[in-house]
C-alpha cells in the first residue's frame, strides 16, 4: 500500500523560539500564574512538573562519552539497554538509548499502519525547546539509574 | 492572563489551567467528580464499586462510564488480539502492584481470556460471573481527565482550559506545545507536538501514574510486562481515547486501532527509534529518517 509522504516534520528549524511561551496559537493567554492550594487531596508540593528541569548538569564529572548497561526493571529482566551519554563541561549534551528488541511487527502491518521510522532519537533538552508542558515518563528509570550511576562513577574515577 | 490550580488525586499530580481561578465551589464540583470515579473504579479501594464486585461476583448498578469505558476496552482487546484486557487486574497484583503496593513481584499470571464472557455490562448493569480484578488503567485516566474537562467547562465563560493529569492531558481554546519527554532522560524530549481542542496522552511501561503502577504496561494474555515499545505518545478527540490508544500502542493490532479510530501517534521502540502514524503532526528530534510504505 501506498502512502503519501508523511507531514512529520523533523529537524531544528522550529526550535530556537525562546522564552517561556505558556500557551501559543489558537488564542493567546500567557503568563500564567500558579496556585498551589489543596484541592481534592493532600498537596505534597514535592513533585513539581519534569518541565521546569534544567539539563541533568553532573559537573564534578570529567567529559567525554560514557556508556553504560542497564536491565529493564521487569520481573523478568529480560532486555537490556545500552545507555551512552556525552558529558560536555559537565553538562550531559547528548543520551543515546541502544536495545534489541525482542519482535517486530510484520512489514506487511508495518506498511498499512505505520507512517514511518526514524533512526535513534536526538533527545533535546527541554530547555532548548519552547514548551509548555511534558507528557512521558522515565520508563525503566531502574534501570537507567543504575546505568548512569556506574556512568557516574566511571566519570569521577576518570 | 491564566491561572493554575494543582492537586493530587488518585495518586497523581493534576493542574488545570484556566482563565480565571476557580473559585471554591467549582473547585469541589472539580474534587466531586474525581471521587466519584475514584470511588466507581478503583481497584485499591476496597470499597469501590469495582472492588467489591470483584470479591463478590454478581450484579450492581453499572456506574457512569461503564458503557463508554467497556465498549472501548472491548475493541482494544479484539485489536491487540487479547493483549488489552480490563480483568487484568490480578496480574497487576502478581507483579507487586497490588493494593497495599508491595512491590513483591511474584510468576506472572495471565488475565482470564475470556473476560467478555466473565464481564457484561448495559447502560443499566455491570455483571461479573466470577472472582477478577477489574483494572480501567488502560483508559481510566484518560476518562476522567475527559470528566473534569466537562465539569470544568461548564463553569462557562468560553474559556481556554487545560487539564493535565501528569502526562494526560486536554486542551480546549489554546494551544499547547506539549515535549514528549524521552523515556530514558526527563530533562529532554524526542519531539514536540502542538494540541488544540484535543487530548493528549502518553504511556511508558515504567510509568505508576496512579502512584501505584495502575499504568503499568502488561500484556494481559501473558501477565508479563511488555517490552519492545517502551513509550507511545497519543491524540485523540478524547482523552479515553487517547489514552487506550497509548495503551494499545504497546501491543501488535495497536496501530490498526489508532487507524480505526483515527487516533495519530508516537511510539519509541526499546532500540531508540521512534515509529510514527501516517498522518502525524508531531515534530520529531531524529538523526534521520526513513519513511516505508
Amino acid at each position: 500500500m501506498i502512502r503519501p509522504a508523511r507531514p512529520v516534520r523533523i529537524g531544528a528549524a522550529a526550535l530556537g523560539v525562546a522564552g517561556a511561551i505558556a500557551l501559543v496559537g489558537c488564542s493567546a493567554s500567557t503568563d500564567a500564574t500558579t496556585d498551589t492550594s489543596s484541592g481534592v487531596t493532600t498537596d505534597t508540593s514535592t513533585d513539581d512538573s519534569a518541565g521546569t528541569s534544567n539539563g541533568a548538569s553532573a559537573g564534578a564529572y570529567a567529559d567525554g562519552t560514557y556508556t553504560a548497561t542497564g536491565s529493564y526493571q521487569t520481573p523478568e529482566s529480560v532486555e537490556q539497554v545500552e545507555v551512552t551519554i556525552t558529558l560536555d563541561d559537565g553538562v550531559i549534551t547528548a543520551v543515546e538509548v541502544v536495545g534489541d528488541p525482542t519482535r517486530r511487527e510484520s512489514e506487511e502491518y508495518q506498511a498499512q499502519f505505520i507512517g514511518g521510522i526514524s533512526d535513534a532519537v536526538v533527545g533535546r533538552s527541554l530547555d532548548e525547546i519552547s514548551v509548555s508542558r511534558v507528557a512521558g515518563s522515565s520508563l525503566t528509570s531502574g534501570g537507567f539509574n543504575q546505568a548512569v550511576d556506574e556512568i557516574k562513577a566511571e566519570a569521577a574515577a576518570g | 492572563m491564566s491561572t493554575e490550580w494543582r492537586f493530587d488525586a488518585i495518586g497523581t499530580r493534576w493542574e488545570i489551567q484556566t482563565s480565571r481561578p476557580l473559585d471554591a465551589a467549582e473547585r469541589e464540583t472539580v474534587a466531586r467528580t474525581v471521587e466519584r470515579f475514584d470511588a466507581a473504579w478503583s481497584r485499591f479501594r476496597p470499597d469501590s464499586v469495582v472492588s467489591a464486585l470483584g470479591r463478590e461476583p454478581g450484579a450492581v448498578a453499572a456506574p457512569p462510564d461503564t458503557v463508554a469505558m467497556l465498549d472501548a476496552f472491548a475493541e482494544a482487546s479484539a485489536a491487540t488480539a487479547g493483549a488489552v484486557n480490563p480483568l487484568v487486574g490480578a496480574s497487576l497484583d502478581a507483579l507487586g502492584y497490588d493494593a497495599e503496593i508491595s512491590l513483591r513481584a511474584g510468576a506472572p499470571v495471565a488475565a482470564p481470556a475470556d473476560w467478555r464472557r466473565l464481564l457484561t455490562w448495559d447502560e443499566r448493569m455491570l455483571r461479573l460471573s466470577a472472582p477478577a480484578v477489574i483494572d480501567v488503567g488502560a483508559l481510566g485516566k484518560g476518562r476522567l481527565v475527559d470528566r473534569v474537562l466537562n465539569a470544568v467547562g461548564e463553569f462557562g465563560d468560553g474559556d481556554d482550559i487545560v487539564v493535565d493529569a501528569s502526562g494526560d492531558l486536554t486542551v480546549r481554546g489554546a494551544t499547547v506545545r506539549v515535549g514528549l519527554e524521552h523515556p530514558f532522560d526527563p530533562t529532554r524530549a524526542i519531539g514536540v507536538w502542538e494540541v488544540c481542542d484535543q487530548a493528549l496522552c502518553a504511556s511508558a511501561t515504567n510509568r505508576r501514574a496512579w502512584g501505584d503502577g495502575l499504568h503499568h504496561v502488561l500484556d494481559a494474555r501473558t501477565g508479563a510486562p511488555v517490552r519492545t515499545v517502551v513509550a507511545t505518545w497519543a491524540v485523540a478527540p478524547e482523552a479515553m481515547l487517547a489514552d487506550a490508544a497509548a495503551t494499545a500502542l504497546f501491543f501488535d493490532g495497536g496501530a490498526a486501532l489508532c487507524a480505526q479510530w483515527g487516533v495519530a501517534w508516537v511510539r519509541m521502540l526499546s532500540d531508540g527509534r521512534v515509529e510514527y502514524s501516517p498522518d502525524c503532526p508531531a515534530e520529531l528530534f531524529t538523526r534521520g529518517t526513513t519513511v516505508e510504505g
